[in-house]
């Protein structure tokens, strides 16, 4: 625990004061993490996966499939599968398009959002577990941001296979 | 295997399965003309040294060592002519031949299935070991060995008088001309020679410690000295396998003049003298297409080896999928709507010429997949002979048109129901007995005929029978037996036919080495069906049987109909489309199911509504607003209610994400998509499962 709130310190510290910090920065390990919001929270997709961030695409309706699969649009030459994440959780449908292109084990899909909006470095060890495994579906972890906010980390694979 | 040379692997793989193919069709046409000619024996000697060496390489000893025997037997019979092979040994030397190629083809697909290799390979060997003997039989008893000896035994006559009289039993070594160091050349052919028999001299002595009897070897050859013969035989297979050996000859001592021993070196020094033995292959490569009457059309291709690479099909898929992007590109480029209403000459004269590259490009990146079907068709050569023997049923395999070129992932899927239809042919088409060929007015030779030619898309390839034809009344006969027909009903000829399609049904009562076990037709059909081609039959009784495959000449780009449905577009393929038609709504039948039908030309066919199949906001519901397209495809004939045509294209079929295949709707007749030129995509249905689906669910 005290390993945690140190962790926490060094987030919130401020440029002059992460000179003390110094020490304890290097052993910990940080891993990049796109932000966006959905539905009025903040879900964060590790940065490694994430391909593109497309806005203003048409998409094709594909019949037959989960309405949580908008369906397919042309990335490039590439046919890619489009998933709304607030349909896949069960939220009421949005209109915003704004999509985040993420690779889950070599298939490319996209994820429609509502905004994105950072990125961040996250402190690997700032990822808490969920304490509860079923109200929040397809969240793998959450951590609190510099500005207060919670992130909660996506499990993309969740997200594609049930 | 899994040392990770993995491409070396594949080189050995590909050359070895071209070499064999090769073989195949020279013993074929050799066999016909019950003779090798001097060219046909260079190649198959040059195909065994070349298996034998890069086997060597990969360590698989059992086909080095039988390649190498064989190399061993043409080797005499290159020396020697073909008539060393007295008349009746010949079918024996053909079917060992022929065995042999089974053996090395399945040992290869050992390798290639990562399996172990059989180690029992004496069989075969002793075969070949036997042919040797008979054949080496004759010259080296008597006569002509010694008459042609005899003016040569001065020349070279080296002494190899036993050097001990309880060794009497010798083998007389030669290495390769300049390969340097004989004495430990030497040395190692001791040590292996050690591994069969202990007991044994040689001449000269010391080879491991005295280099200068490097030159003595060279000069004169090496000596191996045993007690007895069985262990020089023994011993023999030790040289099979020792390196740099040239020419090796058990010799003697028991008469110890000098005379006898002239034989084994006169029939040294004449190998010697045509050196080029192994360096042949490419004085031999020039005049070798001319050997093989049979792959005439083909041996071009195959002898052209300077000129070709081997590439990996998925670089070729690669290429395929970037050169298609272009195409679409460039026509969104040339037709963006910024350009509207501009008038600018020179882009556009540049633009027509962007586009007439792209096509040149595209041509030509298709033309690289393609591959002629003579390949497939060779090996049916094989399987039409090998079954007249066994089922004593003479006939001959006529090939036409076999440089048609087709993608090569279609060459590859449809080896094996051609495969299966030419065995049907010979086990069930032709008559069983000559007589009742003969008392039909045909020739005593059962004739297959096996086809193939472009339509525009799509290749058609036909294996036609001079046999029996298909007894349609013991078809269906058999298909009520087995619950396939209703016995009260009148069928047509051609729905006859298509019981032979069904899964589980097979017409021969019992079960033979080739056909009859229930899988047959269906599973030809269903290959056929997966690259998207289709089976149909036709047979007169008494007259023989006609099988036709229609395939498509590339999955990767088809024809296809755009139609609309509400804003999406959808592409049927253009060959299953039988025609458009508008009908007004007195034209549309109900039954009592709610199910719509309409009335083509006598004929009642459903109509399946695309908006409520694929369940669309948008689209039309008036039938009279949209258009029917009649579409056919396997036994299925229905309409297919859309709001428009949009139009005839060319397009570049995409398989659809892995995700969305996930969720079943290949079963709703969604196959792929593609992009059209405006960026937007296009879900290309399959006809055959947009019935089904309709089917289950209304």
């Amino acid at each position: 625990m005290a390993q945690i709130a140190k962790s926490e310190e060094v987030l919130f510290a401020r440029e002059q004061e992460t000179d003390e910090y110094t020490e304890p920065l290097s052993e910990i390990s940080t891993e990049k993490y796109l932000i966006f919001s959905s539905d009025s929270l903040m879900y964060g997709i590790r940065a490694e996966q994430v391909k593109d961030i497309i806005t203003d695409y048409t998409i094709t309706y594909l019949p037959r499939v989960p309405n949580y699969v908008r369906g397919v649009i042309n990335l490039r030459g590439q046919i890619i599968p489009v998933v709304d994440i607030r349909l896949r959780l069960g939220k009421p449908e949005h209109d915003n398009f704004c999509g985040i292109v993420v690779d889950v084990d070599g298939n490319m899909v996209g994820i429609l959002v509502d905004m994105v909006e950072q990125m961040v470095d996250v402190p690997l060890d700032a990822i808490l577990p969920v304490p509860t495994s079923t109200s929040q579906a397809m969240v793998s972890g959450m951590c609190t941001l510099p500005d207060g906010n919670t992130m909660l980390e996506l499990d993309c694979e969740l997200l594609l296979h049930d | 295997m899994g040392s990770g040379n993995d491409s070396i692997l594949d080189m050995y793989l590909y050359e070895t399965n071209t070499l064999l193919e090769q073989l195949d069709g020279i013993l074929l046409a050799a066999e016909q003309a019950d003779t090798f000619s001097e060219d046909s024996v260079n190649e198959i000697f040059r195909i065994m040294h070349t298996i034998k060496g890069s086997s060597a390489m990969m360590e698989f000893s059992s086909l080095m060592t039988v390649a190498h025997r064989i190399e061993d037997l043409f080797f005499l019979v290159r020396e020697k002519g073909m008539d060393v092979v007295p008349e009746q040994t010949r079918p024996d030397l053909f079917d060992m031949l022929f065995q042999a190629v089974d053996f090395f083809r399945g040992e290869i697909e050992k390798v290639e299935n990562d399996e172990p290799l059989s180690q029992s390979i004496d069989h075969i060997v002793n075969k070949i070991n036997s042919l040797i003997d008979k054949i080496q039989g004759n010259p080296t008893s008597e006569e002509p060995a010694e008459a042609e000896s005899a003016p040569a035994s001065e020349t070279a006559a080296p002494a190899v008088g036993a050097v001990n009289q309880d060794y009497l039993f010798g083998i007389h070594v030669f290495f390769d001309e300049g390969s340097g160091m004989e004495n430990l050349r030497a040395f190692m052919l001791i040590n292996s020679v050690k591994d069969y028999c202990a007991d044994f001299i040689t001449h000269p002595t010391n080879v491991e410690t005295d280099p200068s009897t490097s030159d003595i070897i060279a000069d004169q050859g090496f000596l191996v000295w045993f007690r007895t013969s069985e262990e020089r035989d023994n011993a023999i297979h030790a040289m099979n396998g020792a390196g740099s050996v040239r020419e090796y000859q058990p010799v003697d001592a028991a008469k110890t003049s000098p005379a006898p021993e002239a034989p084994p070196a006169a029939s040294e020094t004449k190998p010697a003298s045509p050196a080029p033995a192994k360096e042949s292959p490419k004085a031999d490569a020039a005049p070798a297409p001319a050997a093989k009457p049979a792959a005439a059309p083909a041996a071009g291709q195959q002898h052209a080896k300077e000129s070709l690479i081997s590439v990996n099909l998925s670089k070729l898929d690669q290429l395929m999928a970037v050169v298609s992007e272009i195409v679409i590109t460039e026509s969104m480029v040339t037709s963006s709507p910024d350009l509207k209403g501009l008038r600018l000459d020179n882009f556009t004269k540049s633009a027509r010429d962007l586009r007439k590259l792209t096509d040149d490009l595209q041509d030509v990146s298709m033309s690289l997949r393609m591959v002629p079907v003579s390949g497939t068709f060779q090996k049916m050569n094989r399987i039409v002979r090998d079954m007249s023997k066994k089922l004593g049923k003479k006939a001959k395999l006529t090939l036409i048109g076999e440089d048609t070129e087709v993608d090569k992932t279609i060459v590859d899927s449809i080896g094996d129901p051609i495969m299966h239809i030419v065995r049907n042919s010979m086990d069930h088409g032709l008559e069983e007995n000559e007589a009742d060929r003969i008392a039909a007015g045909k020739d005593p030779v059962g004739e297959v005929i096996l086809s193939a030619r472009h339509t525009g898309s799509e290749v058609i390839i036909e294996i036609k029978d001079d046999g029996q034809g298909v007894d349609t009344q013991a078809v269906l006969n058999k298909a009520i037996r087995q619950g396939l027909a209703a016995p009260d009903h009148d069928y047509s000829q051609k729905e006859i036919l298509n019981f032979l399609m069904m899964p589980g049904f097979s017409t021969n009562t019992e079960v033979t080495e080739y056909s009859g076990r229930g899988v047959g037709m269906d599973v030809v059909k269903k290959n056929v069906a997966d690259v998207g081609g289709t089976v149909s039959i036709s047979s007169e009784w008494g007259k023989g049987m006609t099988t036709t495959l229609k395939i498509p000449l590339t999955m990767a780009i088809m024809d296809g109909m755009e139609v609309s449905v509400g804003e999406s577009m959808f592409t049927i393929p253009i060959n299953s489309i039988h025609s458009s038609l508008k009908v007004s709504a007195k034209d549309v039948i109900h039954d009592p199911a709610q199910g719509e039908m309409v009335k083509i030309r006598d004929n009642f066919y459903p109509i399946i509504r695309a908006k409520e199949l694929f369940c669309m906001e948008q689209g039309c519901d008036n039938i009279e607003d949209g258009i029917l397209m009649w579409v056919e495809a396997g036994e299925h004939s229905y309409c297919l209610f859309v709001d428009e045509l949009i139009g005839e294209h060319q397009i570049v079929v995409k398989p659809l994400p892995n995700y969305v295949n996930g969720f079943g709707v290949k079963n709703f007749g969604i196959t792929g998509c593609s992009i059209l030129g405006d960026g937007s995509i296009s879900i290309i249905l399959d006809v055959i499962n947009v019935y089904t689906a309709a089917h289950n669910i209304f």
